[in-house]
């Protein structure tokens, strides 16, 4: 097997790429990492892994297309600039998660992120289920309180009545006693019930604690993933593609707004734009 | 015009919370005819099944997104009259730009009020009145 020849291949170009590479990562890997010249293959701790990962991918590549290896013509040297390009940027990649010690940084937040789905799912799993209480709630007290409205409205007149003098002896003791038992009875009932719902809606907020404690846990998950990623983009991203925005129409809420001058903050921002554009 | 009671409304949006709230107001402002869909794609199913008079839509939905919602009424001869109100949490002023030119009759950000609700409905019920 012609593996380990390969691998030697593969080895020497790492090298290559990688002393080529050093020189521009910048200053920022010097208070980790050992000289620039020192750093490539040997310095990182687990290159041997690396190592043993690029064997294997060797190995399988050379067992599934011997011909495109041995006598690859025209085509090869396009591929073989393929390749080069993505050997350069894994290890570099490697290189400078190590450098940097972002690699344990990423492996514990990869280890976190199942937990930080599970709790957020529970957060809208919480807020979905306080939603639907709160509008039952609202439901069930609409109508308990336009009754309240609609009775005292019926009473109301049927009063006025008697006091321009359009109404009965006989109309007055019956409205006299459908009000005494519609304040005695109707109402503290129905006033009650809606308490209760009151309450309901109350303790629908329940869910604010729970989820505020879920939330900033992640929250702070999230910090720390960005200041990773943040560090390794900056080491390994082009400059001018740093500044390159990412252009949607679909961004959900700006829970951000301040200094920005592309989106709106309330209705009547909404309103003047849409104006002034003559709609 | 004076808006009739009996208009019917489909209300599209991908939250169940969302589609409710915006239910209750419509009843609060008198509208009691209303239907619901959670996408684009089926409030499209729904609205060329015909009977509805106003669409108030969501953006950001699954299957079909509520720009391309209003996007496939204004160019579907017999949808293309409807009145398509967009309620929505997308807030940047290339959205908005972007409902405007695309034939929405009005744009409410969320958060927003019954307040503003009913003032941007009787707004697009002048328009109709006039058109």
């Amino acid at each position: 097997m012609n593996a380990s020849n390969d691998s030697a291949d593969l080895e020497a170009l790492f090298d290559s790429i990688a002393s080529d590479y050093a020189p521009a990562v910048p200053a920022a890997a010097a208070p980790v990492a050992p000289p620039v010249q020192a750093a490539p293959v040997t310095a990182v701790g687990d290159s041997d892994d690396l190592q043993a990962l690029f064997d294997s991918v060797a190995a399988e590549t050379q067992a599934s297309v011997p011909e495109t290896c041995a006598e690859g013509g025209d085509d090869w040297p396009k591929q073989e600039a393929v390749f080069n390009r993505i050997g350069h940027m894994a290890r570099a990649l490697h290189d400078t998660l190590g450098q940097l010690g972002y690699d344990k940084v990423l492996e514990k937040t990869m280890a976190v992120l199942p937990d930080a789905k599970d709790r957020l799912a529970y957060v809208a799993n919480l807020t979905e289920q306080a939603a639907c209480r709160v509008l039952n709630a609202t439901d069930i007290a609409g109508p308990l309180v336009d009754d309240i409205e609609n009775s005292s409205r019926a009473l109301g007149e049927r009063w006025d009545k008697v006091f321009a003098n359009q109404a009965s002896t006989e109309e007055f003791k019956l409205l006299a006693a459908e009000t005494r038992a519609f304040l005695k009875e109707q109402l503290p009932q129905k006033t009650q019930a809606t308490h209760g719902q009151l309450t309901e809606i109350m303790m629908a907020q329940d869910f604010q604690d729970l989820t505020g404690q879920v939330i900033k846990k992640i929250v702070s998950l999230a910090q720390e993933l960005e200041s990773g990623l943040m560090g390794l983009l900056i080491e390994v991203l082009p400059e001018t593609k740093r500044t390159e925005e990412v252009a949607s129409l679909m961004n959900g809420p700006v829970v951000n707004a301040e200094g920005r001058t592309d989106v709106v903050v309330n209705q009547e921002q909404v309103d003047d734009l849409l104006d002034s554009l003559g709609f | 015009m004076a808006a009739d009671p009996k208009m019917r409304f489909l209300v599209v949006d991908d939250f169940s919370t969302m589609r409710r709230i915006v239910r209750n107001l419509l009843k609060e402002l008198g509208f009691t005819n209303v239907d619901e869909a959670e996408d684009g794609a089926i409030a499209l199913q729904k609205l060329q099944g015909g009977g509805f008079e106003f669409v108030v839509t969501d953006w950001n939905m699954p299957n079909m997104d509520g720009l391309t919602l209003l996007q496939t009424i204004r160019a579907t001869p017999n949808l293309k009259h409807l009145p398509v109100l967009m309620i929505t949490a997308e807030a940047k002023k290339e959205n908005i730009i972007a409902a405007a030119q695309a034939g929405a009759s009005g744009y409410i950000v969320k958060p927003f009020t019954a307040g503003t609700l009913s003032e941007k409905l009787n707004k697009i019920f002048e328009k109709m009145g006039q058109g």
